[in-house]
């Protein structure tokens, strides 16, 4: 056994391990890329960087063993500096988007490529489940939303954007057909009761959430219906009174309760915040009477945390355009939605931060070069319209509108590793960003539809399949080197399991690029080893999603 | 032949490839120059081949063959055109030369080859001629102080010369009755200049005038800023030597030398009046032969300053004559360390106080120490000969001139850490130190110093050469023994240092070539001879390759702690045509530029170190007021981030982060922010980085916004004082035009019309700023904004 001090505490550790190993036994976080548990250290990514007390200076801790009386420290400020550098540096040159441009662009962050995957398999239940996550209304917003996310549809530079926006709506009116109406798996009632004030699109939301989460919603609104801003769309005409009512009934349905007619002067919504463990205000705009509650006011409206939603009293929340005013109704929707996790958040005892927001890889316009790229995923043709306006798409053109899409989001975007350490350590993808940037290269073998129709162990598919071996039938995997961050990983297993080609380091210094040799495909590269490389790849380059 | 016959033809070259040099993947970098040697550059399908029939797989072989910049993927001209880039090259021009060559060839884009597939171009690091700058070198030719607008010539030249066989063969000849001697430089730069035409041509006039005189090869004079130098040592009198000599004057200077005088007398009056002129080493044709005394003042300086150590009897010794080595007491150092124990010779090795050569001064005898302290049987001795450094051919002349003295240092080595296998690494780019040390090693062999129970004293010793497949990063240790290993020239954190695991796992001596050509001097005069010389910290001497914008050019060995400004001005003769002295940048990408002001700086490990430069591997390369620090940090940068090996993150995108931070600025759209985070990027690049190669590139830029912060805020302004920076400048004619049109006539893009007796006009839409109507200008009309 060894002395030695981390984070200036004795510790005794074992001989001939790796600082790394010793302090991570210790319970000390060292995070790492390029290392491989009980592998040869490679020394590549530099995420790992520690420091000497001794000396102050920083050192790879996966490639040092211990020494006798070494003093260690494994996170300051000068640690953190240098492991944001080395992400903002590996950032640089990561041409990828984490979340897909769309999704990023919704005011709700809905999971738009999933749904799509959804809809183009036919399964419409699944698709809206995905997007009542983050749409509380998706027939009623798939007729008045005006789409900002198809404005940034990277498909829209190459010919015409998705259709998301109608086939969101296709969701929604396939869930108001079916006979089975779909109600969402709700958290047990824990007897929590929040307030209310306004049935517009955030209240509405904020209902549909919280109820999710086991809490008991008493809505007041004013006027006979609750909607809010939504009905000047029934006015207008564009939307139906049936959908808005189908889809508040819902709300209903999970338990919360309206009260209509409700007007809230300064006395009664004292009462309420006595009544209530939280109040949400989310009255809109126009004459709603808030500024004489005694809430502290801006010049917009309700003083309130741009992403908390707090206000200064602590059980009080404020959403919507009763804080600023919103044209955009799927912000106020969005709105709601997170209003309802930050006042879930209260409820709970926690510190009311607001839904986190991760880290999110970005990068320009797509280039034409790289059109055929993202085509590979996808199909040929411009933007369907659906054959009959007012009715919206049929299954069919939902089909295959939604096979339009490019799946720009990141498939590694729940356990990548530059994704949550960039997020930790706050790295700015911008900082070092260059114009000059690395291409988007996509290759692949299978077909992602393959992995979930097929059972294990029959063969079958395009002639690219055959070719690969047994285990290669039904799996896919796709490689794209331009999120690589050259850590060597799936060099060196192929190594290990001697692949007959392998992949291979392939140029040098900042040009160096992994790939199969001599051009050939990957799935000869990945003949037996594929999952295990997939498995191990710490960033979305390869990925079997 | 048919097709197939043919491919079977080539699978069978390649199976005789494999068989010859190995099977095992260690093998890989020898079957792939074998293999391009033979196609001139490496067939997919040969490489498919080769993992057919070895043990090396299709991911070792393209990983391999990929990182090396000496291997080529698709087929190479019938010439190779190589445009030194090296540091004295880029201070000359050397850029303009290679876009001059490209244009001349008429290449376009990414290629690299003309379209006839007579031409290929590409850049070098350095050919080692830094005095002969700018060079090109045309397959075996090498053509120096070759001008843009030159380039033409160069072609045409080579057209005419190329089917004259240039030999590369050196011959011995004696008398036997000497009359005199005379001495022949057969250094890389002395070779290049023409030294070859000019043995053949003293041959023939001995021959021709039965003369009994001793023609003799010797290695490198070091005076490389007057070669190709021909020596004539009479029976009596003084040594004279003969400069800039060309092959029409040898007759005459061989015929009057042995006889009657009267040329003689001749030549001594002209030597008083020409040698300013000889100093200069501006123009390359204009020059005729001089004869130059030893004891002039201007070769007096150049040469008494210097402590021959490395350099023992420069211009002397014949470079693979072992005898005449025996004679000067070779390896004497070796036979008295046989009859002594390896420790005793440590001890005195410590004494001496010698550092490692290689850049960062580590004490030899404590790395000595750690290898003969490790458990045997199996340990290695490798000579680092791996010089890639741009701007520096220390090495190189060392293992062209004094071969035996290395391979002595090597064996000593071997003795002394209980090794018995040594490998000399040199680059696949010194095709001439390569052949001198294999023939120094044939001979070696052959006399008995190599080999099993050498001189009878039990003791055994292999010694092979190992070429270098062109990675700067492979000068680093680590990365030297994974290349010698046949894996890519990635370094490893240290430690296990080489000494404990090194080639193999085994533990390895890695030593400079220098550090071991110093070896023997200490041990055959005592290390007090060699501690004697240098400061308290940096014992001795060292070698530098002095180059630049100096009058006196060349390789020079001095002793440690000797101020820069004695160098420069007192070996170097100041600096060249009348300019000012700006800067001095020693120790190339890892070092750092030190301004004229602190020229007084002695030049040791600590104090170099001390003003942010290095030691480095000893190139030095003088800067004057028409060099532009910031095109300098460029420079310096673009090698270093071209070198990178890739392995981490903080070299293989800091580097390239830095030098668009850099070219931003010479285009003058850098910001005051982009300077911050230049110094921030510097600073995380040297941290962070896993070895010296990033841990030292950012010094040429910290030195240069320390020293010359205010040329970076200049070209932020929008303006390159020196007048280098392309974009932020444009070529105007002034009135002292004679309008005799050689410059429109020059002009590769027609942007000078042709208007003869009239004033010249530069359209500046159409200008390329290649210099060429500058350089070509009679008149010195040609003015840069």
């Amino acid at each position: 056994m060894l002395k030695l001090k981390i984070n200036n505490e004795d510790v005794r550790v074992p001989e001939g391990i790796t600082v790394m190993v010793a302090a991570r036994m210790k319970g000390f976080d060292v995070p790492s890329m390029c290392y491989r548990d009980g592998k040869p250290h490679f020394t590549s990514c530099m995420i790992c960087m520690v420091k000497d007390n001794k000396s102050g200076k920083l050192f790879p801790s996966c490639s040092v063993k211990t020494v006798e009386g070494m003093d260690i420290i494994t996170r300051d400020e000068e640690i953190e500096e240098s492991r944001k550098t080395a992400l903002e540096l590996l950032l640089s040159e990561h041409t990828g988007d984490c979340e897909a441009p769309c999704q990023v662009t919704c005011p709700a962050h809905m999971d738009i490529p999933l749904m799509n995957r959804l809809l183009a398999e036919g399964n419409f239940e699944a698709a809206l489940e995905v997007v009542k996550r983050d749409i509380a209304l998706p027939a009623v917003f798939g007729r008045i939303c005006p789409a900002p996310c198809e404005g940034a549809c990277r498909r829209k530079t190459i010919d015409s954007a998705v259709s998301i926006c109608l086939l969101k709506r296709y969701a929604g009116d396939h869930d108001m057909d079916a006979a089975h109406n779909y109600l969402p798996e709700k958290a047990p009632s824990n007897g929590t009761k929040v307030a209310i004030i306004g049935a517009g699109p955030a209240g509405l939301a904020a209902a549909y959430y919280l109820q999710l989460r086991g809490y008991q919603c008493d809505v007041y609104f004013r006027g006979r219906q609750p909607g809010g801003s939504l009905w000047t769309e029934v006015k207008r005409g564009v939307l139906p009174e049936h959908v808005l009512e189908y889809e508040i009934g819902r709300i209903r349905e999970m338990g919360a309760w309206m009260y209509p007619d409700t007007y809230v002067d300064p006395e009664h919504f004292r009462e309420i915040c006595r009544k209530f463990d939280a109040v949400l205000v989310a009255t809109g705009s126009g004459e709603t009477g808030v500024e004489t509650w005694g809430l502290e006011m801006t010049d917009k409206g309700i003083a309130a945390g741009k992403s908390s939603y707090s206000t200064a009293h602590e059980k009080i929340f404020a959403a919507g355009s009763a804080v600023r005013n919103s044209k955009l109704a799927i912000r106020t929707l969005g709105q709601g939605k997170e209003a309802a996790f930050s006042i879930d958040q209260y409820l709970q005892g926690e510190v009311v931060t607001g839904e986190p927001f991760l880290f999110n890889s970005r990068f320009g316009k797509l280039l034409p070069e790289e059109f055929p790229e993202y085509l590979k995923e996808s199909v040929e043709g411009i933007r369907l319209e659906p054959a009959a306006p007012s009715k919206g798409f049929t299954k069919e053109e939902v089909m295959q509108e939604a096979a339009r899409c490019m799946h720009c989001d990141c498939r590694e975007i729940i356990d990548c590793k530059l994704r949550l350490l960039s997020d930790e350590y706050k790295a700015s993808q911008k900082r070092y960003w260059s114009e000059d940037r690395r291409l988007v290269r996509k290759r692949h073998f299978g077909s992602p539809k393959m992995k979930e129709s097929l059972p294990a162990g029959n063969g079958g598919g395009s002639g690219s399949i055959l070719k690969a071996s047994e285990q290669n039938r039904n799996i896919f995997v796709i490689y794209e080197p331009n999120k690589c961050i050259k850590c060597g990983i799936c060099v060196r297993i192929t190594e290990e399991h001697r692949e007959r080609f392998g992949m291979s380091f392939i140029g040098r210094g900042f040009d160096v690029v992994v790939g199969v040799p001599f051009g050939e495909a990957l799935e000869n590269g990945l003949e037996k080893v594929a999952l295990q490389v997939v498995e191990e790849c710490p960033t979305g380059a390869l990925t079997n999603r | 032949m048919g097709e197939v016959a043919k491919m079977e033809e080539h699978y069978k070259e390649i199976e005789q490839i494999v068989e010859k040099l190995g099977h095992d993947p260690s093998a890989v970098i020898p079957v792939l120059q074998a293999i391009q040697a033979k196609y001139n550059y490496l067939p997919e399908e040969a490489l498919r081949r080769v993992c057919e029939v070895s043990d090396i797989t299709p991911a070792m072989i393209t990983g391999v063959a990929s990182f090396y910049s000496q291997f080529r993927f698709s087929p190479a001209g019938d010439h190779m055109v190589k445009v030194c880039v090296g540091t004295a090259c880029h201070v000359k021009g050397a850029e303009q030369v290679y876009d001059a060559l490209r244009r001349k060839l008429g290449m376009e884009g990414g290629t690299d080859t003309s379209a006839d597939g007579k031409y290929t171009v590409e850049k070098v690091n350095c050919l080692g001629c830094c005095t002969l700058a700018p060079v090109v070198q045309i397959d075996n030719i090498t053509y120096g102080h070759v001008a843009s607008a030159a380039v033409g010539g160069v072609l045409s030249d080579f057209e005419k010369v190329k089917d004259g066989g240039v030999k590369q063969r050196f011959r011995k000849s004696s008398g036997e009755e000497i009359q005199g001697e005379i001495r022949i430089g057969l250094g890389s730069c002395c070779v290049a200049s023409g030294s070859d035409e000019i043995r053949d041509a003293v041959k023939n006039t001995i021959e021709r005038n039965s003369l009994n005189v001793k023609l003799k090869h010797v290695g490198c004079v070091g005076m490389c800023h007057q070669v190709p130098l021909v020596e004539v040592v009479p029976a009596e009198g003084e040594p004279i030597l003969y400069s800039k000599v060309k092959s029409v004057d040898v007759d005459q200077i061989v015929r009057q030398h042995f006889q009657p005088a009267g040329f003689w007398k001749r030549m001594r009056g002209q030597v008083v009046n020409a040698l300013e002129n000889v100093v200069d080493d501006g123009k390359w044709s204009g020059v005729d032969r001089y004869a130059l005394n030893v004891r002039e003042k201007h070769v007096a300086a150049f040469l008494d300053r210097q402590v021959p150590v490395a350099t023992e009897y420069r211009g002397v010794i014949n470079p693979v004559d072992i005898e005449e080595y025996k004679e000067r007491q070779g390896f004497l150092a070796f036979k008295k360390s046989l009859g002594k124990a390896p420790q005793k010779i440590i001890d005195e090795l410590r004494e001496s106080g010698i550092r490692g050569k290689g850049g960062a001064g580590f004490p030899t005898a404590t790395k000595w120490q750690m290898v003969a302290d490790q458990k045997g049987p199996k340990k290695y001795v490798i000579c680092n000969g791996d010089e890639g450094d741009p701007g520096a051919f220390m090495d190189r002349m060392l293992l062209e001139s004094y071969p035996y003295r290395i391979i002595e240092g090597i064996i000593v080595a071997g003795y002394c850490t209980g090794s018995d296998e040594g490998i000399l690494y040199i680059r696949a780019e010194y095709p001439l130190a390569v052949s001198r040390i294999q023939e120094a090693l044939d001979r070696c062999y052959e006399h008995g110093y190599l080999g099993k129970n050498i001189l009878d004293s039990g003791f055994s010793f292999d010694l092979r050469i190992y070429q270098g497949a062109g990675a700067f990063v492979c000068g680093e240790e680590t990365a030297l023994i994974a290349s010698i290993e046949g894996k890519r020239g990635f370094p490893r954190m240290r430690p296990p240092f080489p000494a404990v695991s090194g080639l193999w796992e085994k533990p390895t001596l890695v030593n400079n070539t220098e550090t071991f050509a110093q070896i023997a001097y200490i041990l055959r005069y005592s290390s007090n001879s060699f501690n004697s010389v240098g400061t308290e910290h940096s014992k001795g001497t060292k070698v530098f390759a002095l180059a630049g914008k100096v009058a006196r050019g060349g390789l020079i060995e001095v002793p440690m702690g000797i101020t820069i400004r004695e160098v420069v001005e007192e070996i170097g003769g100041g600096v060249a045509n009348g300019r000012t002295f700006k800067a001095i940048q020693i120790g190339g990408p890892s070092g750092g530029c030190i301004p004229a002001r602190l020229a007084d700086t002695p030049i040791d490990f600590e104090s170099l170190t001390g003003v942010g430069a290095m030691m480095g591997s000893g190139g030095m390369v003088v800067l004057d007021d028409t060099d532009c620090m910031v095109d300098i940090a460029k420079y310096f940068l673009s090698f270093t981030q071209n070198e990178s090996c890739g392995k981490c993150t903080f070299c293989r995108i800091g580097t390239k982060r830095m030098l668009e931070i850099l070219v931003k600025i010479t285009e003058g759209k850098g910001t005051m922010k982009d300077l911050d985070e230049l110094e921030n990027l510097a600073e995380w690049t040297a941290k962070g980085s896993l070895c010296g190669l990033g841990k030292t590139a950012p010094n040429p830029i910290k030195t240069t916004l320390a020293f010359f912060r205010d040329e970076y805020e200049a070209h932020i302004n929008g303006t390159c004082p020196t007048g280098k920076c392309k974009e932020l400048i444009h070529y105007e004619i002034t009135d002292d035009c004679i309008g005799c049109t050689l410059c429109a006539q020059d002009c590769p893009v027609n942007a000078i019309p042709f208007a003869p007796h009239e004033k010249h006009e530069i359209n500046l839409e159409l200008c390329i700023k290649c210099d060429g109507c500058r350089q070509v200008c009679p008149e010195d009309a040609v003015i840069v904004i």
